[in-house]
């Protein structure tokens, strides 16, 4: 970005609209977009659901951690007695196959977990991604050179590892939930501060930041005004896509014994005991992977309505799926 | 459908078996082209090749550096030992018989000194006679440090052992173990420190196999080991990740009256995982309806699925191995110093609930005693804290009342975070049946590696954690002595007696004991001492497992003893 690039408009790119008409706006737009209203309303009964565990366990009068061994066929392996993996009155979706626990229980309060899980790293991702994507587009040669750098080598570093070691010096004391958050946040940011950086260096060269900057604005006034409201999109676009990637990874660290402690339920959990029983006890496997996969589905969808609200502009072109009901139309 | 088809086959066994039987083989044409016998029910036959899909590679195919039970699996095709386990199932399958040698070894001065005699015509499988020199220098070989693996036995028994560095070592050391006389040709004489009342169950080890020294190419003889059993290795690739073997033309089925070695070859694939195996046996297409597995279970999903059709079922074979799952304490950790506490878990466990978390009752039965319930190992049933299937909350407070907690207790559980006998299924289900009685377990879970390190480590181990132990032969000497032998306590490294029990009477006890040669008698006291330990509540039982193994649909002669728990494959037959 040069003053000779501003005194000549025209000479880059075309300048990128700034927020559409604010957040009503962007509002209106998602509520005439049923993909979006569907995946909203999904995401809201499935967070609904995770907030009010304890009373919809109570509801159900079980809870998640509860052994039955008189609902298990001991003799064949410990699988649920009765069809459709033990379902009944009392145990709405089933039982655990070994243990007899209730699966509605589990899998609501296993929701808890990993939604939160997934959602306080999300956050914190985001933020330190953009946080460094941002000071290395905007800061000095060296800062990006330094920077970059570390956000390469945070990319490449293999984060089970890592996760593991830090597990070992971490007290037991400490809420794991909360540790799960700090390791899964604080090691895989990379991919964000990658793609925030490009996006700035972008818009660091279009006119209406270089105005903002001429017409004497600060740079945290910059940033704040004219470049966050731009990488909204990019950026929601992106958490969408890491919240359920975290959601997976909370799973294998889990697995590996430094998620959650047993016996508290996780998804994660769920599944990589589950898998063994596809045959056997298809719906122990189905419910939670289910569950896995339309909460990844609706965050997608509702990333990509929230990307295109944000951007109209960008809507024709990107959005996934419309072009081919459109020539068809 | 299913029961259609399997009535068919069945229909279809039959007329052949009466054909054969009314002498009209020759009129039979088109029936016996289709019909297949089921398993078990003609009669094996020589020939054929044996697949063998495992989940650990047959790694160091050395007989020095094995580490077998029996002499092994795998192993005992090709190496004969001096004495062998009996190859039949079940209990009978416990006693051990002569394999090289003409009988179990003849004790004298006090069991201290054990002679053996080599059958009269034994070959290696070049032709060339198998000598007590050659069994010398087998186990002389063993204590070479290149070859390290075998268990610890012959180091701690043998006059000289803890010195003698193996037969390669140049410079100041001996070459030889004096304490090993080779007199002649056939006779082996092995001289001990004390009394050894079970060396015959020792000498079933590969260590005891035959060498030829003029063969002998060190650390790279496990590419070929020259072989003194049935079969010889014609290729070993990756470190025994398959093992080809073949016919050895100089074994004398007239010489070894144990192993069957019905198929001409035997592929031995490993490096699988087992729930690859399993499916594969069940489909059993191609080579892999001759296949076996000699190291994999069947898991409790596989098992319900099964379960669900009888003609799989009709394919699995059960087994038996001296193995306890149990609770350990280190009384060094408070509170499990107190006896009380100890009682109090012991009364509170609920054997039902930890018995379906590792699979249910097909894969697991209860275990009051730390003893396998084998006669092998002098099982006498006790149950010195009755907790019956599901606990016992009342008399576990009343004892943690005696012991001073009148508002309950919190103590932690360290388990392994993988799924499994020590996982965190088994763990929770611990953590259930102990809140019962007012006492609250917090759970510690550590990675599946550093959780094997720490439950043996000498100065560290958890105050209580769930834990396992298996027998090296079915005998009381090895399942107890290791655990509860104050002298076996070690003091860096890996240390077994977890409960740090050094009582002078029981020490006095397991000499006493291990001196006999009388091998039932012994096993009596020994099913006495495990009781009289029991009521110091050092360990809590949890329960002994059961193997359920699938073999290939054309497998016949399923023998599964109680010395491995799982099928001998020198007796498997594929036609």
């Amino acid at each position: 970005m040069t003053v000779q690039d501003v005194l000549t408009p025209g000479a880059g790119a075309p300048p990128a609209p700034g927020p559409a008409a604010g957040a009503r706006g962007v509002w209106r737009r998602l509520r005439g977009r049923p993909s979006a209203v569907v995946s909203g309303a999904v995401l809201a009964v499935l967070l609904l659901a995770a907030l009010a565990a304890p009373l919809l366990t109570a509801l159900s009068g079980q809870d998640p951690y509860t052994y039955h061994d008189e609902l298990v066929d001991s003799a064949s392996g410990g699988a649920p007695q009765g069809s459709f993996g033990g379902m009944s009155g009392e145990h709405w979706l089933g039982v655990e196959p070994g243990t007899g626990r209730d699966l509605f229980a589990r899998l609501v309060h296993g929701a808890r977990v990993s939604l939160l899980v997934a959602a306080g790293a999300t956050v914190l991702q985001v933020a330190i991604g953009v946080a460094v994507g941002l000071a290395a587009a905007l800061g000095s040669r060296w800062a990006d050179q330094v920077l970059s750098r570390v956000t390469d080598v945070m990319v490449a570093l293999p984060m089970l590892v890592l996760a593991i070691a830090l597990t070992t010096v971490v007290s037991d004391d400490f809420p794991r939930p909360l540790l799960l958050v700090l390791v899964m946040g604080s090691l895989n940011w990379g991919g964000t501060s990658r793609v925030v950086r490009a996006q700035a260096l972008t818009l660091r060269g279009l006119d209406f930041v270089a105005a903002a900057r001429l017409g004497g604005s600060r740079p945290v006034r910059v940033v704040r005004r004219e470049l966050l409201p731009s990488l909204a999109a990019p950026v929601i676009t992106y958490a969408a896509v890491l919240l359920p990637s975290n959601i997976v990874l909370e799973a294998s660290l889990s697995f590996l014994g430094i998620g959650v402690r047993p016996p508290t339920p996780s998804w994660g959990q769920m599944l990589s005991t589950a898998t063994t029983w596809f045959r056997a006890d298809p719906l122990y496997v189905l419910l939670p992977s289910a569950l896995l996969f339309v909460t990844v589905l609706a965050f997608t969808v509702l990333g990509d309505a929230v990307r295109t609200a944000l951007d109209p502009r960008e809507a024709g072109r990107l959005r996934v799926g419309t072009r081919k009901e459109k020539t068809r139309g | 459908m299913r029961d259609r088809r399997l009535l068919f086959q069945r229909a279809a066994v039959t007329t052949v078996a009466l054909v054969l039987l009314g002498g009209l083989a020759a009129c039979s044409g088109p029936q016996d082209g289709d019909a297949k016998p089921a398993a078990g029910d003609a009669k094996p036959a020589k020939g054929g090749k044996l697949t063998v899909l495992n989940s650990d590679t047959q790694s160091d195919f050395d007989p020095a550096r094995l580490y077998t039970s029996g002499g092994g699996n795998v192993p005992s095709l090709v190496f004969r030992t001096l004495t062998t386990r009996n190859r039949e199932a079940g209990e009978a399958g416990t006693e051990v018989v002569p394999d090289l040698a003409t009988d179990l070894g003849t004790p004298s001065e006090n069991a201290t000194v054990w002679t053996y005699t080599l059958k009269k015509g034994l070959k290696f499988e070049d032709g060339s006679p198998i000598t007590s020199a050659d069994v010398k220098y087998g186990v002389e070989r063993s204590f070479a440090a290149e070859l390290s693996g075998g268990a610890p036995y012959l180091r701690d028994w043998l006059i000289g052992g803890d010195s003698y560095q193996g037969p390669y070592k140049s410079g100041k050391g001996k070459k030889t173990l004096d304490s090993i006389e080779t007199p002649d040709q056939r006779t082996i004489v092995f001289r001990l420190k004390k009394s050894v009342g079970d060396f015959p169950y020792l000498a079933t080890q590969t260590q005891f196999t035959p060498v030829p020294r003029a063969q002998d190419t060190g650390t790279k003889y496990e590419e070929h080991p020259v072989s003194s059993g049935p079969y010889k290795v014609v290729r070993n690739t990756n470190d025994g990740e398959r093992l080809q073997l073949e016919r050895n033309p100089h074994w004398s089925e007239k010489l070894d009256d144990q192993r069957k070695a019905y198929p001409d070859t035997v592929d031995v694939r490993s490096g699988l995982d087992s729930a690859v195996i399993n499916q594969r046996l069940s489909t059993s297409s191609g080579d892999d309806a001759n296949a076996v597995t000699t190291d994999t279970n069947l898991g409790p999903a596989e098992l319900a699925q099964i379960g669900q059709d009888k003609s799989l079922k009709a394919r699995v074979g059960v087994g038996h191995f001296g193995y306890t799952n149990y609770l350990a304490f280190n009384p060094d950790v408070k509170p499990f110093d107190k006896p009380g506490v100890r009682q109090a878990i012991s009364y509170a466990i609920g054997r039902s609930s930890v018995i379906n978390a590792v699979g249910g009752s097909s894969l697991a039965e209860p275990a009051t005693t730390f003893l396998p319930d084998q006669k092998a190992f002098g099982y006498t049933p006790y149950d010195h804290f009755p907790a019956g299937k599901n606990g016992n909350p009342e008399k576990a407070r009343e004892a943690l009342k005696k012991a001073g907690y009148k508002n309950g207790l919190t103590i932690t559980l360290t388990h392994s975070t993988e799924e499994g006998e020590m996982g965190p299924k088994v763990a929770s289900a611990i953590q259930q049946s102990l809140a019962k009685a007012g006492i609250t377990v917090k759970l510690k879970g550590l990675e599946g590696n550093a959780y094997n390190e720490k439950r043996w480590d000498a100065d560290g181990s958890p105050g209580l954690f769930i834990t396992r132990w298996g027998a090296d032969w079915p005998a009381g000497y090895p399942f107890l002595a290791p655990i509860f032998d104050g002298r076996q306590i070690v003091k860096d490294g890996a240390n077994f007696n977890n409960a740090k029990l050094d009582d002078p009477a029981v020490n006095k006890e397991f000499d006493e004991i291990s001196g006999l040669t009388d091998l039932d008698a012994a096993a009596k006291r020994w099913g006495a001492l495990d009781s009289r330990i029991g009521e110091q509540a050092l360990t809590v039982p949890l329960y002994h497992p059961v193997y359920q193994r699938l073999v290939g649909k054309n497998i016949r002669n399923v023998v599964i003893s109680d010395w491995t728990g799982v099928l001998d494959i020198s007796q498997v037959a594929v036609k």
